[in-house]
């Protein structure tokens, strides 16, 4: 019924992490949910090992219904079903353009499927462009993994300017700091300034070995490796977002 | 999308996981051991609905007719034993099983223990594209043995779960069955079977038998519905135990006490003060038992402000339920008890239908229909009699004359035309609801007077109780005249010609009704 997209202006943050390890959670804790990947890399249907079906592409995204439907597949895991990315995403934007009511059409594609999944997780590709603005709009909730830097601060000021601009409600937004360093002063010295602004969320996810691992494994962490911090740090993360979610 | 199949009892499962292995990329996943219970009411109030309920390991299922979808499940917490609707936290699961089983207590019927493997069949990707759970089950009641084998699609991968199933059938696994299967057999096996308990009263009668040959069946039933009940009441297991016990008490005495002259008089008479004296020890503790039903409606009546003297009032009434239903354990464990039970019984299975009595060998068809009718008469002449400004006294009296009516008409609904008896009884019902209302609401208001009238004054709990009770009855009060008012109409659709047509056809004797004399009823 909540549709969460994990979005961030810049690449590289741990986003396919986020919604790859938080949709795997929702999933465990009783909730049908589907993962949407919407980055024409397919990474988070690479970490489910699901190769997208070849009838498959943007075209039919944007048709939704069966075109859609017949293109979701079962993971691993039961109650987290996924819709691979086709390669043909990276042109979505154009598709878009083309298209009459260009701002909502994520939203009606995903309209149906919220009858049936309680959770839809959206991945996102890293820009600023029609498509992020449908993602904007469609959900309820975006989750910006954030990295403690001064640029990555500036990205997400540039972000609540635009959200502005296409008079997206800012309160939808929540960050939550990622890849974050324990060595490095410079992100705890970010942190410390960040941390009481608005829409910050206590969790943090440190920049550890096992999220790496994950492209070895090809599993969410809390499968993998269910005892490490990765897997205690998204278990956190998890509760403040279904907390969240719970007071939406 | 997923099938479940009983194995063939002459299959091994040794050989078939082998060549599983061998045919597919299989991963399989440590045994996992698991135990189901099926719970119900006693009265099978979730399996009359359609629902199936189970407790595991992990959380309560609910789930709704036979194809096995689930509707909504609860988690289950150790530290909480949860039996009525209440103890479970609100959601989907207790929306679905409130209005369902209302007060009454999940009991659990039937215990399954599994032991499954979960077999993965993987696609060159190391993707599982399909699930198989090779289960071995032992249903604990009876210790018998079944093994199952569940085939579950993972969505977008169809084309293996048919290569899968074809698999199977090479096995001769054909045979599907459900997630309740378990649920029937061991009901079946335990002696028992769905609906075996109703609280409503069904028995067939012929119109030719003796009035002393039915009287003999309506009695014997009522003493069984007694017996099924009393270990309930005895365990305190649900209010609804008790509420059974005495209305097969209540339709007892009714039984005896109108239907004149079918057993011996002496048999009569004692049965009538043996009857008195078990609805006079059942009586207190149901009394507070319907009070306590009233906590949520006393609160709904009040300003939040004086809702907290209803704490300490019903605190004190969970108390004194305690303390009479102690003493109603006592009763029935006691001698008397015993006596009267094992008298009644051997009577009605062995000497009764040796005496005559006047109406003993008459079709039963005969008296009913007399004391129906006559019944029906008195309650239309005093409840013409009443206005608004009879005394409260006349409503109760008419009261009790329908509630004998209501009695009468159910014992013997099975002489008469179904829908025919379905439509005296609704009208008779609309007619008792105002009726029942209006005395609930007096025995209400009298039972909080008796209570003021012992409270002391003296500390700021009890006069912070004295207000919120007085609030109360104000309340009681204005509802009650509220009923009072609608009296009338209700009084007046229950006399309606139609009704009066009806109770005439089917009741008053040897009138037939011929259209060319016009002849409706008694003169």
């Amino acid at each position: 019924m909540s549709v969460i997209a994990v979005y961030n202006i810049k690449g590289g943050v741990g986003k396919t992490a986020t919604a790859v390890n938080l949709s795997y959670l929702s999933a465990a804790g009783g909730n049908k949910t589907l993962l949407c990947d919407m980055d024409s890399q397919g990474s988070a249907g690479f970490y489910f090992r699901v190769r997208s079906s070849r009838k498959f592409n943007t075209r039919k995204l944007l048709k939704g219904g069966k075109h859609v439907d017949r293109s979701i597949r079962g993971t691993d895991f039961l109650g987290l079903d996924l819709l691979p990315a086709d390669f043909s995403y990276r042109n979505l934007d154009i598709a878009l353009d083309d298209m009459k009511k260009s701002r909502q059409r994520i939203s009606r594609v995903l309209k149906p499927l919220q009858q049936e999944y309680d959770h839809i997780f959206l991945d996102c590709p890293p820009n600023i462009t029609l498509l992020s603005e449908n993602i904007f709009y469609a959900a309820d909730y975006i989750l910006v993994p954030l990295i403690p830097t001064t640029l990555s601060h500036l990205a997400l000021q540039q972000l609540y300017r635009f959200l502005d601009e296409i008079q997206v409600d800012r309160s939808k937004v929540f960050v939550f700091f990622s890849m974050v360093e324990k060595r490095k002063k410079m992100h705890w010295e970010m942190m410390r300034q960040l941390i009481k602004k608005k829409r910050f969320l206590p969790a943090i996810i440190p920049y550890l070995a096992d999220v790496e691992k994950m492209g070895l494994y090809r599993q969410p962490v809390n499968v993998s490796s269910p005892h490490s911090m990765a897997a205690a740090a998204y278990n956190s993360l998890w509760k403040e977002v279904r907390n969240g979610l719970k007071l939406q | 999308m997923s099938i479940l199949w009983v194995l063939p009892e002459t299959l091994e499962t040794e050989p078939l996981v082998a060549d599983l292995k061998d045919s597919f990329f299989v991963e399989s996943e440590p045994v996992a051991r698991s135990t189901k219970t099926w719970f119900d009411t006693f009265d099978w109030r979730l399996y009359k609905n359609n629902f199936y309920l189970y407790a595991d390991e992990e959380a309560w299922h609910l789930f709704r007719g036979k194809p096995d979808i689930e509707a909504a499940s609860h988690p289950l917490d150790d530290k909480i034993r949860r039996v009525f609707a209440w103890d479970f936290s609100t959601g989907r699961f207790r929306l679905l099983i409130e209005p369902v089983i209302e007060m009454r207590s999940l009991m659990p019927l039937v215990t399954l223990e599994s032991s499954t493997i979960c077999l993965r069949i993987l696609n060159k990707d190391d993707k599982t594209v399909a699930f198989v759970f090779l289960a071995e089950h032992v249903l604990r009641e009876i210790r018998g043995v079944y093994s199952s084998v569940k085939l579950q699609c993972v969505r977008g991968y169809e084309r293996q779960f048919r290569k899968m199933t074809r698999f199977f059938s090479q096995y001769g696994i054909t045979e599907q069955t459900s997630v309740q299967y378990p649920f029937e057999e061991g009901i079946k096996a335990g002696g028992r079977k769905p609906l075996d308990y109703s609280s409503r009263f069904m028995i067939r009668l012929k119109p030719e038998m003796s009035a002393r040959q039915a009287m003999v069946l309506v009695y014997r039933e009522l003493l069984e519905a007694m017996l099924k009940n009393e270990s309930g009441v005895i365990e305190d297991i649900d209010s609804e135990f008790l509420h059974d016990f005495r209305v097969a008490i209540r339709r007892t005495r009714s039984g005896l006490g109108q239907i004149k002259n079918v057993l011996p008089a002496e048999i009569t008479e004692n049965a009538k003060k043996d009857f008195a004296w078990l609805g006079s020890i059942t009586g207190p503790t149901r009394d507070l038992d319907v009070y306590l039903f009233y906590e949520q409606n006393y609160r709904a009546r009040l300003p939040e402000r004086l809702q907290e003297g209803l704490d300490t009032f019903f605190a004190d009434l969970r108390l004194k339920r305690k303390d009479k239903q102690e003493k109603l354990v006592a009763q029935l464990k006691s001698q008397q008890y015993r006596e009267i039970i094992a008298g009644w019984q051997g009577y009605l299975n062995g000497d009764a239908g040796k005496e005559s009595t006047i109406n003993a060998d008459r079709p039963i068809i005969e008296p009913v229909r007399e004391i129906i009718y006559r019944t029906y008469r008195k309650i239309m002449k005093d409840g013409t009699a009443i206005t608004p400004s009879s005394p409260d006294d006349n409503l109760h009296r008419l009261r009790i004359q329908c509630k004998k009516l209501r009695y009468i008409l159910e014992f013997f609904t099975s002489l008469f035309p179904e829908n025919d008896m379905k439509r005296v009884i609704k009208h008779l019902k609309r007619l008792q609801n105002n009726l029942g209302d209006f005395n609930d609401l007096s025995v209400q208001q009298e039972m909080l007077r008796n209570y003021l009238a012992d409270i002391k004054p003296s500390s700021r709990k009890n006069q912070e109780l004295s207000v919120s009770l007085g609030g109360l009855l104000t309340n009681l009060y204005h509802e009650q005249h509220r009923m009072r008012d609608a009296f009338a109409s209700r009084f007046s659709e229950f006399s309606a010609s139609k009704n009066a047509i009806l109770y005439t056809t089917l009741f008053y004797k040897k009138v037939r009704i011929k259209p060319l004399q016009g002849s409706m009823g008694p003169k």
